[in-house]
């Protein structure tokens, strides 16, 4: 566990210029600031879903949605951040967990493919109603990652390097909650969404 | 002979089709093959090595005014009365009087004031994408010199428009007399322009001090002290500045090029 905090801190202070000749270490960008006062489902880019159906960001709206983005060849540091998104979900009370969506939104626009994400879901067990792992256009997910403030960036060794954030969006679609970094405590941005269900229902 | 100021040699693997032009329907822009190569950046993956590109087409000219207006006619929600504030700050196109008229000012002028959203929208309609940042700068260091004092001269010329840019009075596309060897135009000298991840990845940890400009002054070519000009400033943009001095072009990749003019 201790080296496991080692290599996460290494990767979160490794953006400095001085380490950009190092390839394996140099993957964890900080996210940038975000406009949080309006709506991401004025985005109305088409997505593909591991599932093979075409949606759109507003067909989640009125629930909250927890967006996390990955690339499926990243070994080391995505299974972490799926993983801590999985805490997040599963942190939502049971009772209303099935009002949450998520989306896993893949940046690896060549080899992610809709089947390619199938098999990823598969794979990390996450095949379930409420996840949707999504692909689109380069410029869709670009976009997307702009309005999220996440970085990232193709190396020429095929792998990425990118910013580590979890984010809640509220029924409107604006962002409630972000979450920098991997392994970080989730019962914040659980209690969130739990607050978001809560003010829905009293609608 | 012919002096090549980029460093690093250039594989031409579709020379055949190195300098075809051609048009989109409904689109007067012409577009122009970028062979594939490599270049030496200031900002390198790893210090020292080139920066490898693939073959792509791009715009010989920026974006004009009547261009994006014809776009503004089949997209009403990127008009500025419409546009949603997440994707543009108000600056966004306040040269413009008025959109409702057909009569824009300044047709062949280069768009400006334009967030990266919207320029990334008006070129994933057109059935393209901003270029990379990388494709960008390959593209404008793909200059030919007859003499490195033509070289040194191109170089002065750049520094002095990079320190005075003339916000009031830009210029048509085209005005620069600046082409690189493929008949890409005014990449230096008539506004700057918007690429797909216009910030380097590196960037965070970067400031306009001396030590990053001189460290990005070290490949002593004719472009890099441009370049540095170029990279800082881009680290100041978020994806919602409107800029009067920021516009943008359109690239395409080579397999989208060909299968539309098999439509054609």
């Amino acid at each position: 566990m201790k080296k496991l905090y080692l290599i996460v801190i290494l990767l979160l202070t490794a953006t400095s210029l001085s380490a950009q000749h190092n390839h394996s270490s140099d993957n964890a960008l900080h996210v940038r600031e975000v406009d949080s006062e309006h709506s991401l489902y004025h985005l109305d880019a088409e997505w593909t879903n591991h599932r093979g159906d075409t949606v759109t960001l507003d067909d989640f709206k009125g629930k909250p949605v927890i967006v996390v983005m990955f690339y499926g060849n990243c070994t080391e540091v995505c299974p972490i951040l799926i993983q801590d998104t999985w805490r997040l979900y599963s942190g939502v009370d049971e009772s209303v967990r099935d009002e949450v969506n998520v989306l896993a939104v893949s940046f690896d626009t060549e080899n992610d493919t809709p089947e390619v994400l199938h098999e990823y879901a598969k794979y990390e067990q996450l095949d379930i109603p409420d996840w949707h792992f999504m692909t689109s256009e380069n410029a869709s997910v670009r976009s997307l990652a702009m309005m999220l403030g996440v970085q990232y960036s193709k190396k020429s060794d095929g792998h990425f390097a990118h910013s580590n954030l979890v984010t809640v969006l509220d029924g409107e679609g604006k962002i409630a909650k972000r979450v920098e970094g991997l392994n970080q405590p989730m019962e914040k941005a659980a209690a969130v969404i739990n607050s978001i269900i809560n003010t829905n229902k009293n609608k | 002979m012919k002096i090549l100021t980029n460093i690093a040699p250039v594989t031409i693997t579709l020379a055949a089709l190195a300098v075809v032009m051609m048009s989109l329907p409904n689109k007067a822009v012409a577009q122009v093959l970028v062979p594939s190569g490599s270049f030496h950046s200031v900002m390198p993956e790893v210090k020292g090595e080139p920066v490898g590109v693939d073959s792509f087409y791009l715009d010989t000219t920026a974006v004009t005014n009547h261009q994006y207006n014809e776009f503004l006619q089949d997209h009403e929600d990127w008009q500025p009365e419409n546009v949603p504030s997440i994707f543009a700050y108000k600056g966004y196109l306040k040269s413009w009087e008025s959109t409702n008229t057909d009569e824009v000012v300044n047709p062949d002028y280069p768009v400006t004031n334009v967030s990266w959203y919207a320029a990334n929208a008006y070129c994933q309609a057109t059935g393209g994408r901003l270029p990379t940042l990388n494709e960008w700068e390959y593209s404008a260091q793909l200059m030919d010199f007859n003499s490195s004092m033509e070289a040194a001269e191109f170089a002065d010329r750049l520094m002095s428009w990079y320190s005075t840019v003339d916000n009031e009075n830009i210029g048509s596309v085209g005005s620069t007399g600046i082409e690189n060897r493929h008949g890409v135009k005014d990449q230096f000298g008539l506004i700057m322009e918007w690429v797909e991840d216009y910030k380097p990845v590196v960037a965070d940890d970067l400031s306009l001090d001396c030590g990053t400009v001189g460290r990005m002054q070290q490949l002593g070519n004719a472009y890099s002290y441009a370049a540095s000009i170029r990279y800082i400033t881009r680290m100041s943009f978020n994806p919602k500045s409107t800029n009067s001095t920021v516009g943008f072009r359109c690239a395409y990749d080579v397999e989208t090029m060909e299968d539309k003019k098999a439509s054609l």
